[in-house]
């Protein structure tokens, strides 16, 4: 969840974190070695700084990832047969797992610094004219109604459980609560259109304005470094003329 | 101080009412991941976030079910707490479980395309059971190949421990899911004015 500041993170343009953002995740899958990994927990390091996250806060939102990090390795070490475990299978999983944890962190010090509406602008520069605008517009509605659907759906459940719905089968209660949510949604989407063309929606409105500052080109150096490192690999093994095809 | 002078182009009615159910679909995707059910024959608790994917593709059709789900996964990425355990960032499409996630607008299109028969939108009234099962099932199975796929990719998994831990696994509650949207999509419960 976004977390209000001032940290050099949260003064950056929303442009710039996403940039550094996607070259990192490319960067850190061309190179999951160990010596690969240990230059990306440095960049990490940088990212977690520079957000003044400690690394412990960003995973704790994170915890439904630990199963599944845990999983890959831990399933392929047990081998069906003697000698049932095989702990050098285990090695590639480990790093994949690594690099995973390594690519949340960087997402989730975006997400701590960055307020939705910084992103539904970067959004809209990112992908321009009309579909830019619809989907900018339909994320800051996500965003504004998220929370009204979860309370609708919280109120079905406690009125559902009240009236020993919870002894129903799993099949009868899934179809109650999603038929609830169901009909809020069309009710309310009829509603959100006709207001929304009540207040002129247009393809055309006012955006806020974005501008790129000395920090920024710091991140933006960051971002292309990390891009040209995670298509060296690339270069090397295809050679110079095939690699813009790639 | 410098002005600038524009005409307003404003968006028509069908597309506002478009935008509306794709973004409200969209959001309540996320309502959704935060609905959990236990289920004796699944190894983890039950989100409805798939039945999300179903009722998207059901209701709005192949076209805008699959931008539903498309805004979805963009309003996750860029930091709203929409996928399962109120998580968000571009780290969890690229985590082990991105597989499935990233699935989700090919799958309402495909489960949209099959249960209307093209991209056009057909009352659901006019849609047999046996259509809606197939569309149904062609959605599950999209979704569960990308995800073991993911798991493979993301997470480093063999193909037989992706397959039967990631796909195998979950199939009879989704099978339950099924059911529930196929009930959903019969009922009279649902009134939506085309």
């Amino acid at each position: 969840m976004y977390v209000p500041g001032s940290t050099p993170a949260h003064r950056l343009d929303p442009r710039a974190k996403l940039a550094v953002q996607v070259a990192f995740a490319l960067a850190a899958f061309a190179h999951t070695t160990p010596r690969g990994l240990v230059v990306a927990t440095g960049v990490v390091a940088a990212c977690l700084w520079a957000a003044r996250t400690p690394p412990w806060e960003a995973l704790d939102e994170l915890r439904l990832l630990v199963p599944f990090l845990l999983a890959g390795p831990l399933v392929e070490t047990v081998v069906l047969g003697p000698p049932w475990l095989a702990p050098e299978q285990a090695v590639a999983p480990a790093l994949a797992s690594y690099r995973t944890l390594l690519v949340v962190l960087v997402a989730a010090a975006y997400v701590r610094t960055t307020p939705t509406r910084e992103s539904q602008a970067a959004l809209q520069w990112f992908v321009p004219g009309k579909p830019g605008r619809a989907l900018g517009l339909c994320v800051g509605l996500v965003a504004r109604y998220l929370t009204v659907l979860r309370a609708d759906l919280r109120r079905t459940r406690t009125a559902m459980r009240a009236r020993l719905g919870d002894q129903l089968p799993v099949r009868e209660r899934m179809r109650i609560v999603a038929v609830t949510g169901l009909g809020r949604v069309f009710d309310r989407s009829d509603r959100l259109a006709l207001a929304m063309r009540a207040r002129c929606l247009s393809w055309n409105p006012t955006l806020p304005r974005l501008r790129l500052g000395r920090a920024d080109a710091v991140a933006l150096a960051l971002a292309t470094a990390l891009l040209a490192w995670a298509v060296a690999p690339l270069v090397a093994s295809t050679g110079p003329l095939v690699w813009p095809l790639a | 101080m410098s002005t600038q002078e524009q005409s307003v182009d404003l968006v028509d009615a069908s597309t506002a009412l478009a935008l509306a159910r794709v973004a409200l679909f969209a959001a309540l995707a996320g309502a959704f991941a935060f609905v959990s059910f236990e289920y004796p024959l699944s190894p983890a608790p039950v989100t409805l976030q798939v039945l999300a994917v179903f009722l998207a593709g059901l209701f709005l059709g192949p076209v805008w079910g699959a931008v539903s789900m498309g805004v979805y996964l963009v309003a996750g990425a860029v930091g709203l707490p929409v996928f399962a355990n109120a998580t968000a960032g571009v780290g969890v499409l690229f985590g082990p479980t991105g597989g499935y996630l990233l699935s989700y607008p090919l799958a309402a299109g495909v489960i949209g395309y099959v249960a209307h028969g093209g991209p056009e939108v057909r009352s659901l009234d006019e849609v047999g059971v046996p259509r809606l099962v197939a569309a149904l099932v062609a959605g599950v199975v999209v979704i569960y190949t990308l995800g073991a796929a993911g798991l493979m990719a993301f997470g480093g998994l063999g193909l037989e421990a992706a397959v039967v831990g990631g796909a195998v696994v979950f199939l009879p509650a989704e099978a339950v899911k099924l059911a529930a949207a196929v009930g959903i999509a019969r009922s009279d419960d649902v009134a939506m004015d085309a």
